[in-house]
């Protein structure tokens, strides 16, 4: 698979993974119903790709102006995956965009970058309505 | 039910300060609709946008509970994916903040469960919160918990609370066999 693309809905967000191009991006609100049936797709797809790569300059971008507690989860299994591949390799970059009101993405992209040390973790502010 | 019922309705509602409240069947679509309006009455309000973050994320994760845990469900148990659920939820200003409460029927044997999970957060600081929180998000899931969520919904909500989380179990007064479970957090 070379282009992974969902569009967004009310309560899930836009994903836009052209692997070919290693270009990785998650942007918008994330509470869906099932948190797993909507990222394990996603996940499933992100390491096939990445057990294809070697050697590779990934860039992720996330934007995600609010997540819930499930989907919270999932993306820390995400940046897990994202992680591993890192250790193994490929030069992975992370945006983290958050709106400087956002204490709590705030917080999570530092525990991000402190689990997953392998990434080039680099969080922006950006006014994300 | 005469129009006056409906017009004293509205009137005690707007005295208590109430922003939002629905009682009915809860499902994502319904989640989807009143979160367009709850944000809106939140921007229409003189409050920080921390703030309205804060009380946005709880109401997602109490009207979520309802979707997946509520005893009283119009789809087969079995399900994950469009449920319909029964409870309520208010969001109204009382003098110590914005305050969310939910309720929905429970089993009796869901009490003990709830309970354990709820009890310890009354006695945590916000740093012991936030410290349980980063441990359950690392956490592997587990299967056997009956959580279809992470486990992280009520440290989520205790970590936006002002004050410790209130919940309470209460007979239903419609149905003497069903139990109410009622949560409360101020923001």
């Amino acid at each position: 698979m070379n282009h992974l693309r969902i569009p967004a809905s009310p309560t899930t967000p836009e994903v836009e993974f052209d692997f070919s191009a290693h270009s990785l991006a998650i942007k918008g609100e994330s509470y869906p119903e099932n948190a797993s049936a909507f990222y394990q797709p996603i996940i499933d797809a992100t390491r096939a790709y990445l057990a294809e790569c070697g050697g590779s300059a990934i860039t992720v971008n996330i934007s995600l102006g609010y997540f819930n507690s499930s989907s919270t989860k999932l993306l820390f299994s995400f940046f897990e995956a994202l992680n591993n591949s890192a250790a193994d390799g490929n030069h992975i970059t992370l945006n983290w965009f958050y709106d400087e009101d956002d204490e709590t993405i705030l917080e999570f992209g530092e525990d991000i970058q402190e689990d997953f040390k392998s990434l080039d973790f680099r969080s922006q502010i950006i006014e994300l309505g | 039910m005469s129009l006056d019922v409906l017009s004293d309705f509205k009137a005690s509602a707007q005295e208590a300060n109430v922003l939002f409240y629905y009682s009915g069947y809860f499902s994502q679509n319904v989640i989807a609709a009143m979160a367009e309006t709850i944000r809106s009455r939140l921007a229409g309000s003189d409050i920080s946008n921390t703030q309205r973050k804060k009380i946005f994320s709880s109401f997602v994760e109490m009207s979520q509970n309802i979707v997946h845990y509520s005893a009283d469900s119009l789809t087969p148990s079995e399900i994950t994916d469009g449920e319909i659920r029964r409870g309520s939820l208010c969001i109204h200003l009382s003098e110590d903040g914005y305050t969310l409460l939910s309720t929905n029927p429970i089993k009796h044997s869901d009490i003990e469960r709830l309970r354990e999970r709820l009890l310890p957060l009354r006695d945590m600081t916000l740093t012991d919160i936030k410290q349980a929180y980063r441990a359950a998000l690392r956490q592997e899931q587990n299967p056997d918990t009956n959580s279809k969520g992470a486990g992280l919904g009520f440290l989520t909500i205790a970590r936006d609370a002002s004050a410790p989380l209130d919940f309470y179990f209460t007979p239903a007064p419609d149905d003497p066999t069903s139990i109410l479970f009622c949560v409360k957090a101020i923001i």
